[in-house]
């Protein structure tokens, strides 16, 4: 079953009088369940389509359905509301508040919910206990080792159940060991917990843990996996 | 809306200095704002006439001081006697300051039999008034004066060359009435060697308000060919009248109050806007994370009206308990004006830092939302 299906997507802004379009006419469709990473040289648009699929950014022209919704045609309302349903995304620099601890911080989505104060600590507590956390959950980040904050957003990111996640270089600032660590927690996130993962990477050993990868330059699709539909 | 409350509060938490410098500041502006709101309110309370009003202060026509106005005591038996006059209480006055003054010493010199009938409202709180009728250097105190020079019944104290003895310590429910020492009509005459015989004034009670005007009327006409004609004025008109510059200085305060305002304005709309942008990127992340731009908003004004909150708390609270510790009286041309904050003039001003807190925090908050996530990601 399709998680996410591009057709056409085009992105293309104004800076000063040139017209930059960092994704032109690319099409792919990614199977629910998937572990997909995307590689390609800086500029090569990547983190653009990492954007567009997360909902954090709009195309300028085609179709982007996520989990059968066509998000192209949400309104800036509906996107926020979607994404908070939706996708979990996870940064490479981790972006935790500092002043909150672990546990606050993997609390933030639930926050906006309705949930109960207890239903919050719940699954906030399940989202660490996860990521093998459970232990810190009243550090701060600045107590916390780079590997220890990844996890700390990947439990973010998940707290709220979304079928989606997205992580852009969620390994790029992280020791080898911890890198392993967190792309063996995205692998079981996808195997375990059927979660559909866009990784962009620059990392071929980090693309290697993915199901599959997707090469992009200059806003187009250059090469991909076999396996991977494409349209 | 309560987590978000809840979040708003730790941030500012676990800012410590940023907070406290805020607090601070607002704090320092919300003490000026209620040290004149206090200011105006006292002085709204001792000028602007009510219909419950039905007091006149018969003094010596062309005068404001009173050294200056001097009236025969046998006026009172006159006035006595015209229609709707319920009573009549000739006063000495003495104060050892008649120009403005931040501490004004008031010996009110009254016939001891009548202080009670014509001020029924006072309370003897400590002493009592046996020493008051038997001696005739006793002085009844009002709380304020007494508590300032820490003074009590069996006290012997000296002002304006005056010596007295303190009988008791009284309680009147009008703020200037405790700010003054009540003594004996002719041991005050004597002592102030303006003699037997001659007062400052006449305090009328009439029998309803509507009374005021002709009953004054009738009274100047009854000593307009007199010797010493008399201007006579409700209480609170004569105030607003012979404490002229009194008043013009404390209307020039409404523009610090204005001031303060202002300050309080600029200092917390600068705080939270340099909080919104050393957060660019962490109000990115909530959007992010699917936080509306309604609860991003919400989070600024929290965190603004939080502020305001906070410093109006202290200010407020430390300039209603200053100014009841130091119960300041002004005082000009002989008439005192008790400086006493009321809980409503701070509860009002917490609830302006409150207010002007969140309004300080709307422009930080508009730029907080309008920058495109991706954008402020990169920032």
């Amino acid at each position: 079953m399709t998680m996410i299906s591009c057709k056409a997507i085009t992105k293309s802004y104004t800076k000063g009088v040139n017209t930059i379009t960092p994704l032109e006419n690319l099409s792919l469709e990614v199977p629910r369940g998937d572990f997909l990473a995307l590689m390609g040289p800086s500029g090569s648009g990547k983190t653009t389509l990492l954007n567009l699929i997360s909902g954090i950014d709009t195309p300028t022209s085609g179709i982007l359905e996520i989990d059968g919704e066509d998000i192209a045609r949400f309104s800036r309302r509906q996107l926020t509301q979607w994404r908070a349903r939706k996708v979990g995304y996870i940064f490479q620099l981790y972006h935790l508040i500092p002043v909150l601890t672990a546990f606050e911080n993997v609390e933030l989505p639930l926050l906006i919910t309705s949930l109960s104060r207890a239903e919050r600590r719940r699954k906030a507590e399940a989202a660490l206990d996860i990521v093998g956390l459970s232990d810190r959950s009243h550090h701060t980040p600045g107590e916390l080792s780079g590997g220890q904050e990844q996890r700390v957003a990947i439990a973010r990111a998940i707290v709220a159940d979304p079928a989606l996640l997205v992580a852009d270089e969620p390994t790029g600032d992280l020791d080898r060991e911890s890198a392993t660590h967190i792309l063996g927690l995205l692998g079981s996130l996808a195997r375990e917990h059927g979660k559909t993962i866009v990784m962009v990477t620059h990392d071929a050993r980090a693309a290697a843990s993915a199901d599959r990868t997707l090469h992009l330059e200059k806003g187009k699709l250059l090469t991909m996996d076999p396996n991977l539909t494409t349209v | 809306m309560t987590a978000l409350l809840s979040l708003a509060f730790k941030q500012l938490v676990r800012h410590p200095l940023r907070t406290l410098l805020t607090v601070l500041g607002v704090g320092s502006g919300m003490f000026l704002f209620t040290s004149v709101e206090t200011l105006q309110r006292s002085l709204a309370s001792v000028t602007e006439e009510t219909a419950a009003d039905t007091t006149l202060v018969v003094y010596r026509e062309n005068r404001f001081c009173p050294m200056a106005s001097q009236l025969p005591e046998h006026y009172a038996e006159e006035i006595r006697d015209i229609p709707n006059v319920r009573e009549v209480i000739p006063i000495k006055i003495i104060v050892n300051n008649c120009g403005a003054s931040l501490d004004v010493i008031t010996f009110r010199g009254v016939p001891g039999e009548l202080l009670t009938k014509f001020a029924p409202e006072i309370e003897i709180i400590e002493g009592g008034d046996s020493e008051w009728k038997k001696r005739s250097d006793a002085a009844l105190l009002g709380e304020q004066f007494a508590k300032r020079r820490g003074l009590k019944p069996g006290d012997k104290f000296d002002a304006v060359g005056i010596t007295v003895y303190v009988a008791g310590i009284i309680r009147s429910p009008f703020p200037q009435d405790n700010n003054v020492a009540y003594v004996h009509l002719d041991f005050l005459q004597q002592a102030s060697r303006t003699g037997l015989g001659i007062v400052t004034q006449f305090n009328v009670r009439v029998d309803k308000s509507s009374d005021l005007k002709p009953v004054a009327e009738a009274i100047d006409s009854q000593f307009k060919s007199d010797q010493q004609p008399t201007n006579t004025r409700p209480e609170k008109a004569f105030f607003a009248e012979t404490a002229g510059q009194l008043i013009e200085l404390i209307g020039l305060t409404r523009w610090l109050g204005l001031g303060a305002v202002l300050a309080v304005i600029a200092l917390v709309a600068n705080s939270i806007l340099l909080m919104v942008r050393s957060r660019v990127k962490e109000n990115a992340v909530l959007r992010t994370l699917g936080y509306p731009a309604k609860a991003i908003m919400f989070l600024v004004l929290s965190e603004g009206g939080m502020l305001g909150l906070a410093g109006g708390i202290v200010g407020a609270g430390l300039a209603w308990g200053f100014l009841r510790w130091q119960s300041f009286t002004m005082g000009s041309e002989g008439h005192t004006l008790a400086i006493l904050p009321e809980v409503s003039t701070a509860l009002f001003a917490i609830a302006g830092a409150l207010v002007l807190g969140i309004l300080a925090s709307i422009h930080p908050a508009f730029v907080a939302i309008r920058q495109p996530i991706v954008k402020s990601l990169r920032s």
